[in-house]
């Protein structure tokens, strides 16, 4: 390669590595405030304040389900299966929403520690299963290997 | 090593080997653009969770999965501008610029579209995932527009080139975005060769035969363009004449 | 692995479980971003060889009159 060549190769490889330091700096600076939500287990610790609107992510919690018969009014428990907080809600749920599966919650806590939620988004886990498979797995009762998958996408 | 080098840069050179290989390109791809889209169609089993939206996903998985290959693809070319003063790299960059900003822009639409029935929301600010893929097709659109700003032709390839360099970051960020933080979007799903298994081949095949699809539909069209280019900015040469004449 | 028709009626078919908005619009999405990017190049490049064929006609008439 000719000397310029060389010379300009090197110019581009610094600028492009400077680049990347500072934006990797950036970013691990802005840490915590790049993540959409909080945990279960960040909630119940008191890291968010009483009052404050944030978003709550978590598993809802299997047998946690309530809704008023006459409303649309949903009771339900979010958890990291280590802390759980109870979340109300009044609204249309979005099609992915059940038990067992991961939500966003978007509100604020009250002083008894309860998350008042003005939207509840679903969320998808990576894994994707035939409603057969899914059949034929549960009959086989190896619900808790799903279980465990869910958790660790969850996390 | 280096003569192949040089002449994979000459225009014409690329412009003779595209003629022979267009055929086979286009015909590979029409046939697995029929078989992926049949396939995901008629053939996908409902997931257990979001029943036949799966179909939305082989899509989508797809077209953002080639999506993040066209800053590498830009920056490698722009080097090559920088450096060598290649012709050709900054004719396939040129045109790569316009057809990644339409590659980001299906996948933006079709994940919304995705994500108002099963999320629930059409948009997310603050979901890292989503918002980087935006500022992925801002950023293509700026390449676009920062090469029309500029009349110069050379300095305009230079200025692109260190764009579409300092552009790759951004490539990281998508990538590693739903490992990172907490998002809505899930994040990319270990393939399982056990249909017995989440992610079994029942999934991931049709997506698989739609990822090969989509980019060989991604090299069709950048070629396509790439040599319009090329008659274009070599108008002047005889082999261009010759090629005018016989049309 | 399960690989047959999912669907046992067109209907049934055009009614995606329930999706059919959701589903046939990405697919149209799809489609469109597909012809856009086959069909506008190969017509530019008519256009183009076109142009330069009347330009190179100019320049031949121009040399021929200096002549």
């Amino acid at each position: 390669m000719k000397r310029h060549r060389k010379r300009k190769l090197t110019v581009i490889i610094f600028i492009a590595l400077g680049l990347s330091a500072t934006v990797g700096l950036t970013l691990f600076a802005l840490g915590q405030n790049m993540n959409m939500f909080y945990t279960p287990s960040q909630v119940a610790l008191g890291e968010v304040g009483v009052g404050q609107r944030f978003r709550i992510g978590g598993m809802v919690k299997e047998g946690s389900f309530f809704s008023a018969p006459d409303s649309l009014k949903v009771k339900f428990e979010t958890t990291d299966y280590v802390h759980a907080v109870p979340i109300e809600y009044e609204g249309i749920l979005p099609d992915l929403f059940r038990e067992g599966q991961g939500i966003v919650a978007e509100g604020s806590v009250d002083d008894k520690g309860v998350f008042s939620a003005s939207r509840v988004l679903a969320k998808h886990d990576e894994n994707y299963m035939s409603q057969e498979v899914k059949a034929a797995l549960d009959a086989a009762g190896t619900d808790e290997a799903i279980q465990i998958l869910q958790e660790r996408s969850s996390k | 090593m280096w003569l192949w080098f040089a002449k994979l840069g000459s225009p014409k050179w690329f412009y003779d080997v595209s003629d022979r290989w267009l055929p086979w390109l286009a015909g590979a791809m029409a046939l697995f653009m029929i078989v992926g889209v049949i396939w995901a169609l008629l053939f996908l089993p409902p997931d257990y969770q979001q029943g036949l939206t799966t179909r939305i996903l082989v899509i989508h998985v797809a077209v953002a999965g080639t999506s993040l290959a066209f800053f590498p693809l830009m920056a490698v070319a722009g080097t090559i501008t920088l450096v060598w003063k290649m012709k050709l790299a900054d004719m396939v960059a040129k045109n790569a610029a316009a057809l990644g900003a339409w590659f980001s822009f299906v996948t933006l639409a079709t994940g919304s579209i995705w994500g108002s029935v099963m999320w629930g929301t059409w948009w997310e600010w603050t979901d890292a995932r989503l918002v980087s893929m935006l500022f992925q097709f801002f950023l293509l659109l700026s390449v676009v527009a920062l090469r029309s700003a500029i009349e110069d032709t050379d300095k305009a390839a230079k200025a692109c080139a260190l764009l579409s360099i300092v552009g790759c970051i951004n490539v990281v960020i998508i990538k590693y975005s739903v490992e990172w933080w907490n998002v809505l979007h899930q994040p990319a799903s270990p393939l399982s060769m056990s249909s017995d298994n989440a992610n079994g081949p029942e999934f991931w095949m049709a997506t698989g035969v739609m990822i090969i699809a989509v980019y060989l539909f991604f090299i069709v069209s950048l070629i396509l363009t790439t040599r319009n280019e090329i008659l274009q900015r070599e108008k002047r040469s005889q082999w261009v004449q010759d090629i005018v004449r016989a049309a | 692995m399960t690989q047959s028709i999912q669907f046992s009626s067109i209907s049934e078919f055009l009614d995606m479980g329930g999706y059919a908005f959701n589903v046939w619009a990405v697919y149209a999405v799809f489609l469109v971003f597909i012809f856009v990017n086959l069909v506008f190049p190969i017509v530019r490049r008519k256009k183009i060889l076109r142009e330069i064929k009347k330009q190179s006609v100019f320049e031949h008439t121009d040399t021929d009159s200096t002549d």
